[in-house]
């Protein structure tokens, strides 16, 4: 076996989707689609949690708005008999990503807790992520942000401010699920409790549509709302083994 | 018929001569950056000596560190927690007038971070004080220092947490996702 061989082993071994045996979390979040009201609440909870930026009217005209949740608009039929449908779209955290396999420096991959991590200071900015992206989850900084003082004192200390140049999108907050370990450590424990740990979407929304936990843990809120017969995934048919389960809105269309 | 490629090489000899001009220069100019670099060692608004505190008179680490072991930053000691000791001992020195002088102005010292991680590096010291990592397997030999630098040995680069997380086997210690954010 050459060198060359070895090493195009080892990379489609890396590439496998499935990579690993058995995740450590598997954490997983379900939208339960009858209780959305398009609030837009987790989207700013969203911005003001994760510094996103606000890239101001030009950039917006331009398609270079940065959110890692948003709040996606279909109407249904015509008028008078329209109906209007909202889905958050946010990062599916795919177990079988596509953006995961064509990042030419690995700044993108799947951890052992079942997350799509982006890392900053690898990405060098190809973009190919976003184009194969089929949720159109992913964001670039096509500018150098700043924050007018006082705004800068909002700033999260515990989250990077991305520069010019670099992918990013939604982590599940990861700087929260980091500090909930950090808690369960202190208290002696291995494991994270169901509940202990939200993402500022979830946490922020009001009618409490979004629902967040680890699957692996068959006790938990999400791994039982993932066993109802509402469920589905976007783009289900592309196989990219999506970590977010959309609950189906359940209507009477007889009324 | 005779042709030779010297004298067309020739008319380069100014342009050659510019080149090796600006090489010798980046080579020296790298040497003598990395000796001097900026923030490696800088001067501090007073010189504090690590050397007699920490190593002459032994005093713990965490003792003005008191953040270390309780949260993410370490933390500088306050003002306060300098005069603790200063309203008595060594009153007279003219570095210990110049810490009255922060004291009686209400002001903090605007000490320098020598020992300072990008904004996208997630480090806790609390953590690796409960695992019980000492403070000079980062931070060098400390008590023998009388001015703060970054040290060869411990050049609080990504290597050094690699290799510790590697050896000692932390649970998911590789992960980018561990200190990234």
């Amino acid at each position: 076996m050459s060198i060359l061989d070895r090493i195009a082993d080892g990379w489609r071994k890396y590439r496998k989707p499935g990579y690993y045996d058995e995740f450590d979390y598997h954490w997983g979040m379900t939208v339960d689609l009858d209780r959305c009201t398009g609030c837009e609440a987790c989207v700013t909870a969203c911005q003001s949690e994760n510094n996103l930026p606000i890239v101001g009217e030009k950039a917006f005209a331009e398609g270079r708005e940065v959110k890692w949740i948003r709040i996606e608009r279909y109407w249904e039929g015509e008028f008078p008999d329209v109906k209007l449908r909202f889905i958050p779209m946010l990062c599916q955290h795919c177990d079988s990503a596509p953006c995961e396999t064509v990042c030419p420096v690995s700044a993108t991959y799947h951890n052992q807790d079942g997350l799509n991590t982006q890392v900053y200071n690898r990405c060098i900015g190809t973009r190919s992520c976003a184009v194969y992206c089929p949720y159109e989850v992913r964001y670039f900084n096509f500018y150098d942000h700043h924050w007018d003082s006082p705004l800068d004192q909002q700033l999260n200390p515990d989250v990077t401010v991305r520069e010019k140049g670099v992918m990013e999108k939604c982590t599940f907050c990861i700087q929260r699920i980091r500090q909930a370990k950090d808690v369960a450590k202190d208290d002696g424990r291995r494991r994270v409790r169901d509940g202990e740990v939200q993402p500022a979407c979830v946490q922020t929304c009001p009618t409490q549509a979004l629902v967040f936990g680890d699957r692996k843990d068959p006790e938990s809120q999400v791994s039982k709302l993932m066993n109802n017969p509402r469920t589905y995934r976007v783009l289900d048919e592309l196989n990219t083994d999506s970590s977010v389960v959309y609950l189906k809105k359940v209507e009477d269309d007889h009324a | 018929m005779n042709v030779s490629i010297v004298p067309a090489l020739k008319a380069l000899i100014p342009a050659a001569l510019v080149v090796a001009v600006v090489l010798l220069g980046l080579v020296v100019g790298f040497w003598a950056n990395a000796a001097f670099y900026p923030g490696t060692s800088p001067e501090q608004p007073i010189a504090f000596s690590h050397k007699i505190h920490a190593g002459e008179n032994e005093i713990p680490c965490m003792y003005c560190h008191t953040q270390a072991r309780r949260s993410i930053s370490a933390g500088v000691p306050s003002v306060s927690k300098c005069m603790g000791c200063h309203n008595e001992v060594a009153t007279q020195r003219p570095q210990i007038r110049k810490l009255k002088n922060y004291w009686e102005n209400k002001e903090p010292i605007p000490w320098i971070k020598v020992h300072d991680l990008p904004d996208f590096v997630h480090f806790t010291h609390k953590r690796h004080i409960a695992a019980g990592i000492e403070c000079q397997t980062c931070h060098g030999p400390v008590e023998t220092m009388d001015q703060i630098r970054l040290t060869d040995a411990a050049p609080m680069e990504m290597g050094l947490c690699l290799n510790c997380h590697k050896q000692k086997e932390v649970a998911n210690g590789l992960d980018c996702w561990t200190c990234h954010k």
